[in-house]
């Protein structure tokens, strides 16, 4: 490629200043990665030479070892429920800050509030929040309802983590808000006019805008739920606590105690590859579905 | 889609007489989708009351005697105020100054790293021309989509080699060569400066990282401060991390340390919960004065805006 002397120069920068990225790149993700592929092919302590399986993991993991489809059914529970759910909570309380209401400051602050404590912090609070006789507990009595013990009992131990996440739902509440403030005002005004009400005003104007800023919520709050590790592990210690342990394992605390807990690098390996591909095909589906339900105001100029 | 009402609505007449281009938000706001009832207010209020809940009787348990501790007999609404336990953390109880030295030290070397390195690289990608660019971007944008548990284990394996397992290197390293999302933030900021600033300025004989740094550099102040907000955020609540790498107690960052404390109490104890809580405070704390200090200058990013561009 015959380039000019200038061309060359800048070309020379271009390369030097994107070096810092380049090498991270090849040291951290592309090298690891196949580095990754390798090992998931093996049987490997770390310690000693890695043994060559072929795909022994992969087979194992899916037809052998009844932990993983326990450990994935739980992951998919847990973002199944809580991501949607999340952003059901979120679209409704947006809606109701959008209105002409005092104080809107205020109530978006302590909504938001909880999406800045970091989930160390959340997680030591949810512990005595949803202890046997916490605050949720009390309050459920007060109701007359016996509250389950949340954080010891196999079956409530993933509700109890979808409790947690709801807690956070505010983060999705500013973004929808900001994009509900953005909907021409003369849309609302037409509707008026044509005397439709403020639920027809929501379904028909509201919603539409929105899908795709749900959308892109959908998808990021997706791939991060496939990958909860923190909120598990602490509530949920395999050390300590058997039961709890036992109903809400999800991928990434496995694919740890594998990995550090048991020194199974290969194993472990073959687990992250496994989650990659459940993530995969999950945000395939979700853009999939998106000429279904999502709405660019581009498409109707 | 079906059920969207559309309209061009700038160009017709409107319905509340105003001419053209006239604030709409009076009339607008008294459209029945915007008009807020009691019941408005009670939901609000009830939520509101719900969310705070787990942060006031985090203080709560905070404030409490070690007795209320061992027996667990918390309240929501603080009964007993014992400050004290504020500055038991840092005495000889526990490493809790330790434990926030170490997060400030590690926080603040993976912002710089951060800000440093993807200011550069972002600019380049955005302004100076190279065959191969357009490729490279590409695999820029992919690098976001694989998830960090791909690469975990053999990066293990490759500090461990280097000898770093049980220093904070791991953790602070790979901030200093960007990532694929705050790069992707910098391009874009960039493309929307006017060019005939750098431009005059190669005219008057300024080479290329003269440019970044007499001329971009101070002018990607509000992108650069938000990639510093989320490096801050993401690295100070970092758990998995430390968990990985860091073993001794004394070098253990505050996220790490405070559910450290909880997992090494004696036998047949509960955990000092007072204790425990003030280190959640105090973890939780900085997180919302740096939202406040910063948000001014993440709605300038208009980060919001951003995501609705996903297609």
């Amino acid at each position: 490629m015959a380039l000019t002397k200038r061309r060359r120069r800048e070309a020379f920068w271009f390369y030097l200043f994107v070096s810092p990225w380049v090498i991270g790149f090849l040291a951290f993700m592309l090298g690891p990665m196949i580095a990754s592929v390798y090992y998931s092919l093996t049987d490997w302590d770390s310690f000693t030479a890695p043994k060559w399986v072929g795909l022994h993991n992969y087979t194992e993991l899916l037809t052998d070892d009844p932990d993983f489809w326990h450990v994935l059914g739980h992951t998919v529970y847990y973002a199944a429920i809580s991501v949607p759910l999340g952003l059901v909570a979120g679209l409704w309380l947006a809606n109701l800050l959008n209105k002409r209401i005092r104080a809107r400051k205020l109530f978006r602050t302590l909504i938001y509030l909880p999406t800045l404590v970091p989930l160390v912090a959340t997680s030591m609070t949810f512990m005595r929040m949803l202890a046997p006789s916490g605050p949720l507990n009390k309050a459920l009595g007060l109701l007359g309802i016996q509250g389950p013990a949340w954080l010891v009992d196999a079956t409530w131990i993933k509700p109890a983590l979808i409790l947690m996440s709801l807690w956070g739902a505010g983060g999705a509440t500013v973004l929808l808000l900001a994009a509900m403030r953005g909907i021409p005002r003369e849309l609302y005004e037409a509707a008026e006019v044509d005397g439709a009400g403020s639920t027809r005003q929501f379904w028909s104007i509201t919603l539409p805008h929105l899908t795709p800023v749900i959308f892109f919520n959908l998808v990021m709050g997706l791939i991060a739920a496939f990958q909860v590790f923190t909120q598990v592990y602490i509530l949920a210690p395999k050390a300590s606590n058997a039961g709890a342990y036992n109903g809400a394992q999800t991928m990434v605390p496995l694919l740890f105690d594998q990995a550090f807990g048991t020194y199974h690098m290969g194993y472990a390996s073959a687990i992250a590859w496994l989650l990659f591909a459940v993530i995969l095909v999950f945000t395939v589906i979700a853009f999939r579905t998106t000429r279904r339900w999502v709405f660019y105001e581009t498409e109707v100029k | 889609m079906a059920g969207v009402l559309t309209t061009t609505a700038p160009e017709r007449t409107r319905v509340d007489g105003a001419p053209p281009g006239a604030p709409a938000r009076r009339s607008a706001d008294r459209v029945r989708a915007f008009r807020a009832t009691p019941f408005t207010y009670a939901t609000l209020i009830v939520v509101a009351a719900i969310l705070t809940t787990p942060i006031v009787f985090a203080v709560s348990i905070a404030l409490s005697s070690d007795a209320t501790v061992s027996n667990a007999t918390f309240t929501v609404i603080p009964r007993e105020f014992h400050w004290e336990n504020f500055s038991r953390v840092f005495g000889s109880e526990l490493p809790m100054g330790r434990f926030l030295i170490n997060s400030v030290i590690i926080s603040v070397c993976s912002v710089a790293g951060q800000v440093l390195s993807s200011g550069l690289v972002g600019y380049a990608f955005a302004r100076l021309r190279a065959p191969g660019k357009d490729a490279l971007f590409l695999v820029v944008l992919a690098t976001m989509m694989v998830p960090a548990q791909i690469t975990m284990i053999p990066q293990f394996i490759l500090f461990r080699e280097l000898g770093w397992v049980n220093t904070f290197l791991p953790l602070i390293v790979p901030n200093f060569f960007s990532n694929a999302f705050n790069i992707f933030l910098v391009r874009q900021f960039v493309t929307r400066l006017p060019s005939q600033l750098d431009e005059a300025a190669m005219v008057d004989g300024l080479g290329f990282f003269g440019i970044y740094r007499r001329i971009m550099f101070p002018m990607l102040r509000p992108v650069l401060i938000a990639i510093g907000i989320f490096t801050l955020t993401y690295t100070w609540g970092e758990f998995m991390g430390p968990l990985i790498y860091l073993n001794d107690e004394s070098k253990m960052p505050l996220a790490l340390g405070v559910q450290y404390i909880t997992t090494t109490s004696t036998p047949g104890q509960p955990p000092p919960w007072n204790l425990v809580m003030v280190g959640s405070i105090l973890l939780a704390v900085p997180m919302v004065i740096v939202y406040y200090l910063g948000q001014k200058h993440l709605y300038e990013m208009d980060i919001n805006g951003g995501s609705a561009g996903l297609r």
